[in-house]
């Protein structure tokens, strides 16, 4: 499974990405991202979440996810994200920042 | 907007308003405070008004009222009241940069422009600083402004940003975004959207420039001085005076803003590019308010306050903002001015003609719903 997540937007409008491969990670890491995906219902959310975000300078974040089967992509802003996905994206956030 | 609650709250005895006013979240206060200053208008409500404890001060505060708040890292908004209008400095910094900052910005538009606040009509500001953790950013969310600390849970070395509330521009520049809100309401994707971000970038510099007493040739024109850590290799987010230039980073890579039409970005993300386009109506108005000299906040502001407030749609594109602020400029300071040619070569500099001669309501007009032709992109 691989995992693409991007972060745009914000005051600096400066793009934050990451990306990861189960494939080349530990086995408990790769657990972690398989479990998310899976109790999210990532494949049956719809590709855009929720409404914009009112105001100006949010993020806005689009996470893809590949596996041999399929392949979806959602967008969603910092207030329409499912609770679901929430350690995903603090996962994927970290990653992006610690590698930028 | 808010008319169909006024029937409810005024049923509320003072006392409870005086409870929405401390607890509720801002809309509800700001419901609270507009019923009480309705209600305070007539004789017999007056008098009650006025004997609840704490609530004259309520009434009679249709000025500046601020109140900072603090989020404790969390996502919750507005967060724990800190520090309100008239208290001393509560020496965290991020707290006190609030205060002040939104303070600098309401006196900009009460002294310079005559505008009692965000909707010209006393509206609190509400400030939420330390918001979540490790956010790298500052916003307004439609009622009020909120302030993350940057990078304060990396490790040094790591640490590329600094708190929000440190560089005074972008308080002026969220805020702003609550006047646009009001006015223009400019929406927020492609070349409205980059001019919903320009007008906060020029009147965030503007709050900087007239609190540091810089006229446009001391300015440096740069947005977010500061917010940087000294591990990046930049002076600030964005430049402009040279779009493009403020930053240029192994890491972050290169700032990339565009100063002229020819090199417009056409992106899906961040908008539309709101944040990267916005560099070629910033260019304008530097190079409009430098042909001017003097301070920037005095008629090259003005102007730009004007077109916001009066003029500008919120489907206006780059063009229409550069007829209707030429023809602004015509109205203030006269057709042919020195002010009016200004801004005729601010916009021409960034490859935007205002149009031959004629600069009128029809060719005003012209511009308001024309789509960017080929040649802008």
């Amino acid at each position: 499974m691989r995992i693409y997540f991007e972060r745009s937007g914000g005051f600096t409008g400066m793009l934050l990405t990451s990306s990861v491969d189960t494939d080349s990670l530990s086995e408990e890491e790769a657990v972690f991202y398989q479990s998310k995906v899976e109790e999210s219902g990532f494949f049956d959310l719809p590709a855009r979440l929720g409404s914009p975000d009112a105001g100006a300078d949010r993020f806005h974040y689009r996470l893809s996810v590949e596996t041999k089967e399929s392949h979806h992509s959602i967008d969603f802003g910092e207030t329409s994200a499912p609770e679901a996905l929430a350690p995903l994206i603090e996962r994927l956030t970290a990653l992006a920042r610690s590698s930028r | 907007m808010y008319s169909h609650y006024h029937s409810i709250y005024c049923i509320l005895p003072p006392h409870m308003l005086k409870e929405i006013v401390d607890r509720g979240t801002p809309t509800q206060r700001e419901l609270a405070v507009r019923t009480l200053r309705i209600s305070s208008q007539f004789r017999g409500q007056r008098q009650a008004i006025m004997e609840t404890p704490g609530l004259a001060a309520v009434v009679q505060a249709a000025g500046k009222v601020r109140k900072i708040y603090n989020a404790d890292y969390g996502s919750t908004l507005p967060g724990r009241l800190v520090r309100s209008e008239g208290e001393p400095p509560t020496n965290d910094p991020a707290t006190d940069e609030a205060y002040d900052g939104s303070g600098a910005t309401y006196d900009l538009y009460q002294d310079v422009y005559g505008r009692n606040s965000i909707d010209d009509n006393g509206l609190q500001l509400d400030s939420t600083v330390h918001y979540q953790k490790g956010y790298d950013n500052a916003f307004w969310n439609g009622q009020q402004m909120v302030y993350g600390d940057g990078d304060e849970d990396l490790p040094p070395a790591e640490q590329l940003f600094n708190r929000f509330t440190i560089a005074i521009d972008v308080i002026g520049h969220e805020l702003t975004h609550g006047v646009t809100q009001y006015e223009a309401r400019l929406i927020y994707w492609e070349q409205p959207g980059a001019l919903n971000e320009s007008f906060s970038d020029v009147f965030g510099s503007l709050v900087k420039q007239r609190q540091l007493g810089q006229t446009s040739a001391q300015a440096d024109w740069i947005i977010g001085q500061g917010l940087f850590t000294s591990n990046v290799n930049g002076v600030g987010i964005r430049s402009m005076k040279a779009p493009g230039t403020a930053y240029d980073d192994p890491v972050l890579g290169k700032d990339p803003q565009p100063a002229h039409m020819k090199d417009y970005k056409q992106v899906a993300y961040d908008n539309g590019g709101v944040h990267i386009n916005s560099g070629i109506p910033n260019h304008a108005f530097y190079v409009t308010a430098i042909e001017m000299g003097g301070n920037a906040w005095e008629k090259a502001g003005r102007i730009w306050y004007v077109t916001l407030k009066d003029k500008l749609q919120t489907t206006s594109n780059f063009q229409a903002a550069a007829q209707l602020t030429y023809a602004t400029a015509g109205e203030l300071y006269g057709t042919g001015s020195l002010e009016s040619q200004a801004v005729r070569k601010g916009w021409s500099e960034v490859g935007i003609d205002v149009g031959g001669g004629g600069q009128g309501c029809l060719a005003a007009l012209a511009g308001l719903f024309q789509p960017p032709s080929a040649s802008q992109k």
